[in-house]
């Protein structure tokens, strides 16, 4: 009787661990797929050509994503531009003050803020930036941007900055250091490599996004580089492009999608090094 | 007669309600090595803390009572200046671990946005390592990081931080806890070496310590000062009951 | 450690002196019995005091040592050591104080037959180089000397057991040198356990440096 249980037993825990496995290798076939056939369709499209021209009118021939990358470029730059400066002083607020009003509320509002949807901040945005400036503007993407970085880099600020022995401070402090001399030129310094690493996490998560950007920076079909007026970046190009009636435009989607990918898996990477190298043996 | 340095009068501090330091009154020469020695949770480290304001870094801590050097009250000064006379040396050696060897031992200078000269630099790297003989040890590997040194060194490479402020005083706390026994002799050889200069405080758990290193002994025991007087005397014939048991290991 | 080295360094330098001390003190007690030379053994009185103020300081730095340095090994035997040579040599500098006092109190100097047939100078002699011996012995941390002091004992113990009978024959024919007579044999009873204080020393000296102890046995002291 004891001995049916046991193998039943055995039998099942085998089972488990195979269901395991098995489901850990499915992970990876989402994305296997996505890189096969994003691959596949944009790797045809792309040439020098491409990366310096902006789209041709339908049904002209050539054309490329010019201003959709410069958009984004300069989009993002301005984003981080907003939100890194606040969110690492936050977090650094936050490793300090572990308990205290401020901090929990702070806490409480910054972890909510993740959570908020993509379009609704993009919604928010339109009626604080968009509607008041009387237009769209790359502006007003940068901010609705900036306020979807700030959860990710203040979290991980404080996570990075909780974690270095509390003696490192001391021994700023006994040498007779300023405050802001202890954060800036000893606690940074030595987190500087996670700190850097939810910095560029928060890139990757934005280069992405499209829902915001849809009723603040809109898209534009020419080339521009000025943050008061509407810009093109690639998701808005992508979103637009791939649901068009044509097929020029299809490829173009294709192509910027191959782009914005290799964008995407090159952020991850360098993260990686960047943090491994800049890592500080406590 | 010796000139004092460090006073304390009618001293106390508290964590919030807990009232760990109770009345204090102490007279510290100077050029001698004080030990601080007491049962955990005395409050011996809590008062060397707040000898160079360290204490007050923790929230809710609060203290009261009169504290100078050199009869200037400390609690009047701004903190920076007093911690610009009164080095302190922690428990785990704690160089900063993105700085090399030379930039820890000018930290103090480099670290404030204090400009010096590079020969000025120099000086001050050689000299502060000589004094506590790691000099001959990395002259030539003062361009790595410090956390690549032994327990011992790193600590040794503290003291040298600490000194190459040119402080009054050099407050320890529990400095040699964390070491090997050789380390230890290496930093207990220091401590002798260092009183021509310094006046030092020290807070040890290790009785033995106190005995072969000190001048005077305090003794602490649920936040008092029960006896203070020379080493010698402490732990020959101590006047205190409680300091008796304490020291020949018999407690209640 | 460098700070209880130089310590034990004091402290034998210390022991040194009081040897050196005690040593005179025996010598010029010697010189004023064998001169009949009452200020020099008032000069051996006086110093007293100093062999006393000696003894009680070297005690007390043992105390501070131990107190201080918890010393083990050979530090600790070198402590215990002369912890009880120190008793030791106060000891023999009470008795050369007592020799003095006998020299300031007699009447008239010894004669010069009784002074023969006791042997009590050549026992001196032996007596003040045992000790010199032992003091060479721990400066120089010298154990073969310290055991040579053993057998030298024999020649002390040898004068102190024949006296009685020597004494008394000789007070058969001469029965005038009674008085001195007892003077003698006070002080070769004397000379006799400073015979037996160097050969203690000498053993604290073997247990300190070779961690044999000596005491209490009577076989095998070579």
């Amino acid at each position: 009787m004891r001995t049916d249980n046991i193998q039943y037993r055995i039998g099942k825990s085998k089972g488990f661990k195979i269901l395991t496995f098995v489901l850990a290798f499915a992970c990876m076939i989402p994305l296997a797929a996505i890189l096969f056939f994003i691959i596949k369709a944009g790797i045809t499209r792309i040439n020098f050509h491409f990366l310096v021209n902006i789209p041709r009118p339908v049904g002209e021939k050539g054309g490329g994503i010019a201003n959709a990358l410069l958009g984004s470029v300069i989009i993002i730059a301005l984003a981080s531009f907003i939100a890194i400066p606040i969110g690492i002083l936050a977090g650094v607020y936050l490793s300090e003050n572990k308990k205290g009003r401020l901090a929990y509320w702070c806490r409480l509002s910054v972890d909510i803020l993740q959570g908020i949807p993509s379009i609704v901040i993009g919604i928010i945005a339109y009626f604080w930036l968009v509607k008041p400036l009387g237009g769209f503007s790359a502006f007003s993407g940068s901010v609705a941007l900036a306020i979807m970085m700030l959860p990710v880099i203040v979290r991980s600020t404080e996570e990075t900055l909780k974690m270095l022995p509390p003696s490192l401070k001391e021994a700023a402090f006994a040498l007779g250091m300023p405050f802001h001399r202890v954060i800036f030129k000893v606690i940074i310094p030595v987190g500087i490599s996670g700190i850097l690493s939810g910095v560029m996490l928060s890139i990757a998560r934005i280069t992405g996004e499209t829902a915001p950007l849809l009723f603040t920076a809109f898209g534009n079909p020419y080339l521009s580089a000025d943050v008061t007026a509407p810009m093109q970046s690639l998701p808005l190009l992508i979103f637009n492009y791939a649901t068009s009636p044509y097929n020029d435009w299809h490829d173009l989607a294709w192509g910027a999608s191959l782009i914005l990918l290799i964008w995407v898996l090159f952020l991850n990477v360098f993260t990686k090094l960047i943090s491994a190298r800049w890592k500080v043996q406590l | 007669m010796e000139s004092t340095i460090i006073k304390s009068r009618k001293f106390n501090a508290s964590f919030g309600a807990n009232h760990v330091v109770k009345n204090v009154n102490i007279d510290i020469p100077r050029n001698n090595v004080i030990a601080v020695m007491g049962p955990s949770g005395c409050g011996k480290t809590t008062y060397l803390r707040c000898i160079n304001r360290m204490h007050e870094l923790i929230p809710d801590a609060t203290c009261n009572g009169t504290m100078s050097i050199n009869d200037e009250d400390i609690y009047k000064m701004h903190p920076i200046f007093v911690r610009l006379k009164i080095g302190m040396v922690f428990q785990r050696p704690n160089p900063f671990p993105n700085l090399s060897i030379y930039d820890n031992v000018i930290a103090g200078y480099k670290l404030n946005g204090i400009k010096l000269a590079k020969a000025e630099k120099d000086r001050i790297v050689e000299h502060s390592l000589t004094k506590v003989a790691l000099w001959n040890e990395v002259k030539d590997s003062l361009l790595k990081k410090g956390t690549f040194l032994s327990g011992g060194q790193q600590q040794r490479l503290c003291i040298a931080r600490a000194v190459a402020m040119e402080p009054e005083v050099l407050l320890f706390d529990e400095p040699t806890s964390a070491l090997d026994p050789i380390s230890t002799a290496t930093v207990e050889e220091l401590f002798h070496e260092l009183k021509a200069n310094y006046t030092l405080i020290i807070v040890t758990h290790n009785m033995q310590q106190a005995a072969r290193v000190s001048d005077r002994t305090a003794f602490f025991y649920m936040g008092e000062l029960v006896e203070y007087d020379l080493t010698k005397n402490v732990f020959t014939n101590p006047k205190d009951n409680r300091t008796q048991n304490y020291i020949t290991g018999r407690f209640s | 450690m460098a700070q209880l080295e130089t310590e034990l360094q004091l402290l034998k330098r210390e022991a040194v002196n009081m040897w050196t001390l005690v040593n005179s003190q025996l010598s010029k007690a010697r010189l004023a019995f064998l001169h009949f030379d009452k200020d020099l053994a008032r000069e051996v009185v006086l110093k007293e005091k100093r062999v006393n103020g000696s003894e009680l300081k070297i005690d007390r730095d043992c105390e501070n040592i131990f107190a201080l340095f918890c010393p083990v090994a050979i530090d600790l035997r070198f402590l215990l050591a002369v912890l009880k040579i120190n008793s030791n040599l106060e000891r023999i500098g009470d008795i050369a104080e007592g020799i003095a006092r006998y020299i300031i109190d007699a009447e008239a100097p010894f004669a010069k037959e009784l002074l023969e047939t006791s042997r009590i100078l050549p026992m001196y002699d032996e007596a003040v180089k045992m000790l010199e011996d032992t003091q060479a012995a721990f400066e120089k941390e010298d154990t073969i000397l310290a055991r040579s002091v053993f057998k030298r004992d024999d020649l002390l113990d040898e004068v102190n057991r024949n006296i009685n009978k020597v004494l008394e024959n000789h007070l058969e024919g001469q029965p005038e040198h009674t008085a001195q007579a007892l003077w003698i044999l006070s002080i070769i009873r004397k000379l006799e356990r400073v015979g037996d204080q160097s050969k203690n020393i000498a053993e604290e000296i073997i247990f300190y440096l070779e961690a044999k102890v000596l005491k209490h046995k009577h076989v095998d002291k070579k």
